[in-house]
């Protein structure tokens, strides 16, 4: 396969994202560049993926275009079953759920997401200085589905060493069965992808770790770029750039428009 | 037990909701009437008012308009995840909140996903001008879910642990079987559900395509639901299918047929979303949170919601074209015939 020269950062998030989806799996998808991966996904390596989207689409086969909403009208064409809000998130809550992908505004080492508030919780939280859109289902994708893939562009102040506000839980303090002494389910956050790399949660501590840099991109620049300490995998390889292929799937077959994957 | 606010309950408690049900008349009797009617008989200034759809999809826009018209004070607004129907209500706010006033939000997400922020959500909270509770979207489906079936609390997982349940009137405590800690929420019984439906017949017998979002729930839980509908249809045609059948007339209270009354959000099957008219919004709301100046903003009101007398005059000033281009778009989007 051709390497691409010309990818910009989201269309290699896209990439690394649907490579971390394994075929005939479930995947709880969350608005934004997660529809673009998963139906990236569903076109090379994983053409028997399951789509759920939480206003209730199950399994469509989202062959008429991109959906600019988790609750479009695109993804209820040729699902398999459609009720409403709680059916998904009660299938999800038993176990249906293999993976989640989810964003956020702000992300700790621990994989904890925040994509509510900017400001002082709980003091300034009638107040905030931003305000976000809230939770959504992210919250509940993040205590429910087995797996979380986490996206977030990589800079300083979205990596930080404290959430300004807590939304969707990670392994919140990294202690040992956190999540499971706080009655969730899923086993959490598995896979980060940021601008710069993948990453993936320490076995024992649940800190961020980075597995593979994206192009350009080393240990250290990366770690500048973070406001906590990152751990490293013993081997941190080079993650390949996206393929002419890959690249050509994204800008003329899945986002031609360019709802989501931006050209600059 | 953590600390949570002290439990208070916004719209009916649990035994107010059942009391509403007892004296009301359960027949199967014509409940048409025009929305300006519908929203004068069961909106009141303070209410706790539960919003139907999902984002942009099946918002009940032209119930928020007659709203808008009429004004409100003080009024609650239940929702898990919403765009156009918060943003009518918002801006009104923000250009008249004499006229026109939110007093609190439980709700899960107000934005527009691919479509962007609601720059009203962050006007009126970033001044401090509305009281906000976050929950999760599984959080407002299962409070609707708790009022809709009697209950007075509902047992979840959902964002157990972090700043949601934090932030709200979530109880966790150890669950008497396993032991292990579990969330209870609160259930939500609006004081009156607004909600767009694609069919319905005049008893209120409503049938909706794509997602039924939690329509059913809120509609089921409110002690009044007023539904709009894309088509009203004979009792016959609406019943041939008794399973379709979303929403039984035993919860709706005045049905509305309002084509394109989810307009510029979209409706399965009858149009997709209007990402101009959306933008158009937004450009003008946004003129006022970066200046203050409202004449952009209030120019859309009072071309838009004041200057007509219905929506079939808001639709008249969008034109043809555009609700056509929609219609057509959402064909394709269902594989069907326009």
């Amino acid at each position: 396969m051709t390497v691409s020269k010309d990818y910009t950062a989201q269309e290699i998030i896209i990439v690394a994202g649907a490579k971390v989806l394994e075929d005939k799996r479930v995947v709880f998808v969350g608005t934004g560049l997660p529809m673009v991966a998963s139906l990236l996904a569903k076109m090379t390596h994983a053409p028997n993926l399951i789509p759920v989207f939480e206003a209730g689409a199950v399994g469509p086969h989202l062959t008429v275009g991109l959906p600019v909403s988790v609750g479009d009208s695109k993804t209820f064409t040729s699902a398999s079953y459609v009720k409403g809000l709680n059916s998904a998130f009660e299938m999800t809550q038993r176990g249906f759920a293999d993976y989640g992908f989810i964003g956020g505004a702000e992300v700790d080492m621990y994989g904890n997401l925040n994509s509510t508030m900017i400001g002082d919780f709980p003091d300034g939280y009638q107040k905030p200085k931003i305000r976000l859109p809230g939770s959504g289902g992210a919250s509940d994708m993040a205590a429910s589905c087995e797996k979380t893939i986490l996206i977030v562009p990589h800079d300083k102040r979205k990596f930080s060493a404290k959430l300004q506000y807590l939304t969707s839980p990670g392994h919140l303090d990294g202690s040992k069965d956190a999540r499971w002494k706080a009655g969730m389910q899923g086993s959490g956050p598995y896979r980060l992808i940021s601008t710069k790399g993948i990453f993936d949660f320490e076995e024992e501590s649940h800190r961020m770790r980075l597995l593979q840099t994206f192009p350009g991109e080393t240990k250290e620049s990366i770690q500048a770029e973070t406001g906590f300490e990152l751990l490293f995998a013993d081997n941190v390889t080079a993650f390949a750039p996206p393929t002419v292929e890959e690249v050509r799937l994204i800008r003329e077959e899945i986002d031609p428009t360019g709802i989501f994957v931006k050209r600059a | 037990m953590k600390d949570t606010p002290e439990m208070f309950w916004t719209g009916l408690s649990p035994d107010e909701a059942r009391k509403a049900l007892v004296n009301k008349d359960k027949s199967m009797r014509d409940k048409t009437m025009t929305l300006k009617e519908a929203v004068d008989t069961f909106i009141h200034d303070g209410d706790n008012v539960g919003i139907g759809g999902f984002v942009d999809i099946r918002q009940p826009v032209a119930i928020t308009h007659e709203m808008i018209r009429h004004g409100f004070k003080d009024l609650t607004l239940s929702f898990q995840s919403a765009g156009m129907a918060p943003d009518y209500l918002g801006a009104a706010m923000m250009i008249d909140p004499d006229h026109f006033s939110i007093k609190r939000l439980e709700l899960a997400y107000w934005a527009h996903e691919a479509f962007g922020l609601a720059p009203m959500f962050r006007y009126l909270t970033e001044r401090g001008l509305v009281e906000v509770e976050d929950w999760s979207n599984a959080n407002m489906s299962s409070r609707f879910k708790a009022g809709a079936i009697g209950l007075p609390f509902i047992p979840t997982r959902g964002p157990i642990a972090g700043d949601v349940a934090r932030s709200n009137r979530t109880k966790i405590i150890d669950c008497p079987f396993t032991h292990r800690p579990i969330a209870l929420l609160p259930a939500s019984n609006p004081d009156v559900a607004i909600i767009h439906v694609n069919a319905a017949d005049k008893y209120g017998n409503c049938i909706i395509r794509g997602s039924e979002c939690t329509c059913p729930e809120i509609s089921m839980a409110s002690a009044h639901t007023i539904v709009t509908c894309e088509q009203l249809l004979s009792h016959e045609t609406i019943t041939s299918l008794p399973k379709d059948i979303a929403i039984p007339f035993l919860g709706v209270d005045a049905v509305i047929e309002v084509p394109y009354g989810a307009y510029p959000g979209a409706c399965r099957r009858s149009y997709y979303y209007s990402k101009e008219h959306i933008a158009d919004l937004h450009r003008r709301t946004s003129v006022m949170c970066k200046t203050g100046s409202k004449d952009e903003l209030q120019a859309y009101f009072d071309e838009y919601i004041f200057g007509v007398d219905d929506f079939s005059g808001f639709l008249d000033k969008i034109g043809v074209a555009e609700l056509l281009k929609l219609k057509k778009l959402e064909a394709a989007n269902c594989e069907r015939l326009v």
